[in-house]
């Protein structure tokens, strides 16, 4: 599903944010990034979603190499690709149904899809009684919440999350991810960066470990450090 | 892929009205700029339409007076036939200035019911053999004095005078009309930009899940659009008001001689609506496609 291949990614002011990365996620996996701060765990999940690109080696993903996509094909990449960040990212004027529509209305999703989807992953994600607040109205595990459901409304083939429990305490934390292990089980690829030792530790997932821009481990089933 | 109508026009709604003082400042340099524009295009079409009948090589017209007794007006026509610097002579009865009058104002009929064929006065359009203006002006002055005769009215100085006027506003017009033009460009431009800087959240999410750049920069493209045209639709009627005050001026029966001819056909207004339609909607989308093309990259 993921393919990375010798990977080089140098910033403009010469810090090297990944050196030589190479690795291969396969569907339906869950894998952790890990390492410490500016170890290039972000770099990571940015040029998987085309934001970033790489200065040498290729990237595929769901099979093609995005180096080679054209400018326009970019946003038919992302909709196979749903992404969590720390930060929710949620629109502050926009209840909690409208956020959640709002990702399938800007890609031209029909109406009667957005009426049947919204509700359900809504459902899914245990928020349907909050449908019509504001995001403000919710506490940060339920803004993270909602911030996954948008992500995953449109049923992407991969969940990418920087940090999704970042700005949460623990129990809240356990709850995102068991909402994210969920998802993982309907087949979808989740590449996730954390400083969370106690996930990575509990979840027992292949964990990917950064330092300085390179990949020091890659553990099936593996734990924090 | 399917961009809604109601979409745009949402977002093109809340965009406009959170932005008003930057609409209206990008809307009323539009309209200006197009008022000025329409306006130096009329005039110039009203001065071109007055010195029609200027055609032909004519250089100098005998206006008789409107109630010239049959005597006069043959003696008038005698003198010219004879004289040797008359090349050849056009006489226009006071029905065919009534039909010319009535031809120039098609358009506006209260002109036309406030003239009858017995107030026009019939004329007598010269065409010298010499082209010298003092020769000219030596020939014509000889039948000012002639009785029945009303008024002798130069070609040189009536053309000229009109001529000089038209070329000079429509110059001064467009010179300006072309400054703020590109300051309604950059107005426009600006406002988009901020439009832009307000949804910027919006505008992350939508990347992030894959809305195509047009999408996203369509409705702001609108918006500009919009604003263009707002200020091409205040302008025509101000243009089209300007004009016809113009005219009402011009063309009182005192100053029929020279000024008879000014008059801008509703074709022609016409034409000038559109011209300043498809410049306020290009105004309006040139400045928001730079803004977009220059400020929104995925
Ligand atoms: N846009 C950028 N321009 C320049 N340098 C950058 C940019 N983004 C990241 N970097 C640098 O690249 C390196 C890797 O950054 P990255 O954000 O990938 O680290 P990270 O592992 O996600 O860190 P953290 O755990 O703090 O989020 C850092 O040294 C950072 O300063
Ligand atoms: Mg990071």
């Amino acid at each position: 599903m993921i393919k990375l291949e010798n990977v080089t990614k140098i910033y403009k002011n010469d810090v090297v944010a990944l050196r030589e990365a190479n690795a291969d996620i396969q569907k339906g996996e869950f894998v952790f990034l890990v390492g410490p701060s500016g170890s290039g765990k972000s770099t990571f999940i940015r040029l998987l979603n085309h934001e970033e690109q790489p200065d040498r080696g290729r990237i595929f993903v769901a099979g093609k190499d995005i180096g080679k996509l054209s400018h326009w094909k970019v946003p038919y990449l992302r909709r196979n690709i749903g992404c969590v960040f720390q930060d929710f990212k949620l629109l502050p004027n926009k209840t909690v149904a409208q956020n959640v529509a709002f990702a399938l209305e800007v890609i031209g999703r029909p109406k009667h899809v957005v009426r049947t989807q919204v509700p359900a992953i809504l459902e899914l994600v245990g928020l349907a009684h909050k449908a019509k607040n504001m995001p403000n109205e919710l506490s940060g595990g339920e803004q993270q919440r909602v911030s996954i459901a948008r992500a995953f409304v449109n049923r992407p083939l991969i969940l990418l999350a920087d940090e999704p429990t970042g700005n949460l305490d623990p129990s809240t934390s356990v709850g995102i991810m068991r909402l994210l292990d969920r998802i993982n089980r309907t087949g979808t690829t989740v590449v996730m960066c954390t400083h969370d030792a106690g996930i990575v530790d509990t979840m027992r997932r292949r964990v990917i470990e950064l330092d300085h821009g390179t990949i020091v481990r890659d553990q099936d089933r593996g734990v924090y450090g | 892929m399917a961009l809604k109508v109601d979409y745009v026009a949402r977002e093109v709604g809340s965009n406009l009205r959170r932005n008003v003082t930057l609409t209206l400042a990008s809307v009323i340099t539009v309209f200006v700029s197009l008022a000025l524009v329409g306006v130096a295009f009329l005039t110039r079409t009203g001065v071109q339409n007055a010195t029609q009948r200027w055609q032909g090589g004519v250089e100098f017209i005998v206006f008789m007076q409107p109630a010239a007794s049959e005597d006069q007006i043959s003696a008038v026509q005698e003198a010219l036939d004879e004289s040797p610097q008359v090349d050849s002579v056009d006489f226009i009865d006071q029905q065919e200035a009534y039909e010319e009058f009535t031809d120039l104002f098609a358009d506006s009929p209260e002109m036309i019911q406030s003239v009858t064929p017995e107030i026009l006065p019939p004329s007598f359009r010269v065409e010298p053999t010499d082209k010298d203006v003092d020769v000219i002006r030596a020939l014509g002055s000889e039948f000012e004095s002639k009785p029945g005769v009303k008024q002798v009215v130069f070609a040189a100085e009536a053309i000229r005078t009109l001529q000089d006027f038209s070329r000079l506003l429509s110059l001064g017009l467009f010179s300006g009309a072309l400054v703020l033009l590109g300051a309604a460009v950059l107005l426009i431009l600006n406002a988009i930009r901020m439009a832009m800087f307000a949804r910027r959240r919006e505008i992350e999410v939508m990347k992030l899940v894959g809305a195509t750049n047009w999408f996203i920069r369509v409705p702001f493209m609108v918006e500009g659009l919009v604003q263009g045209l707002v200020g091409a639709l205040l302008a025509i009627p101000a243009v089209i008001g300007i004009i016809n005050f113009i005219e009402s001026k011009l063309t009182d029966t005192e100053t029929i001689n020279l000024f008879q001819g000014f008059a801008v056909h509703s074709s022609e207004q016409f034409g000038v609506a559109i011209l300043l339609l498809v410049v306020g909607c290009l105004v309006g989308v040139i400045g928001s496609f730079v803004a977009v093309t220059r400020f929104l990259d995925v």
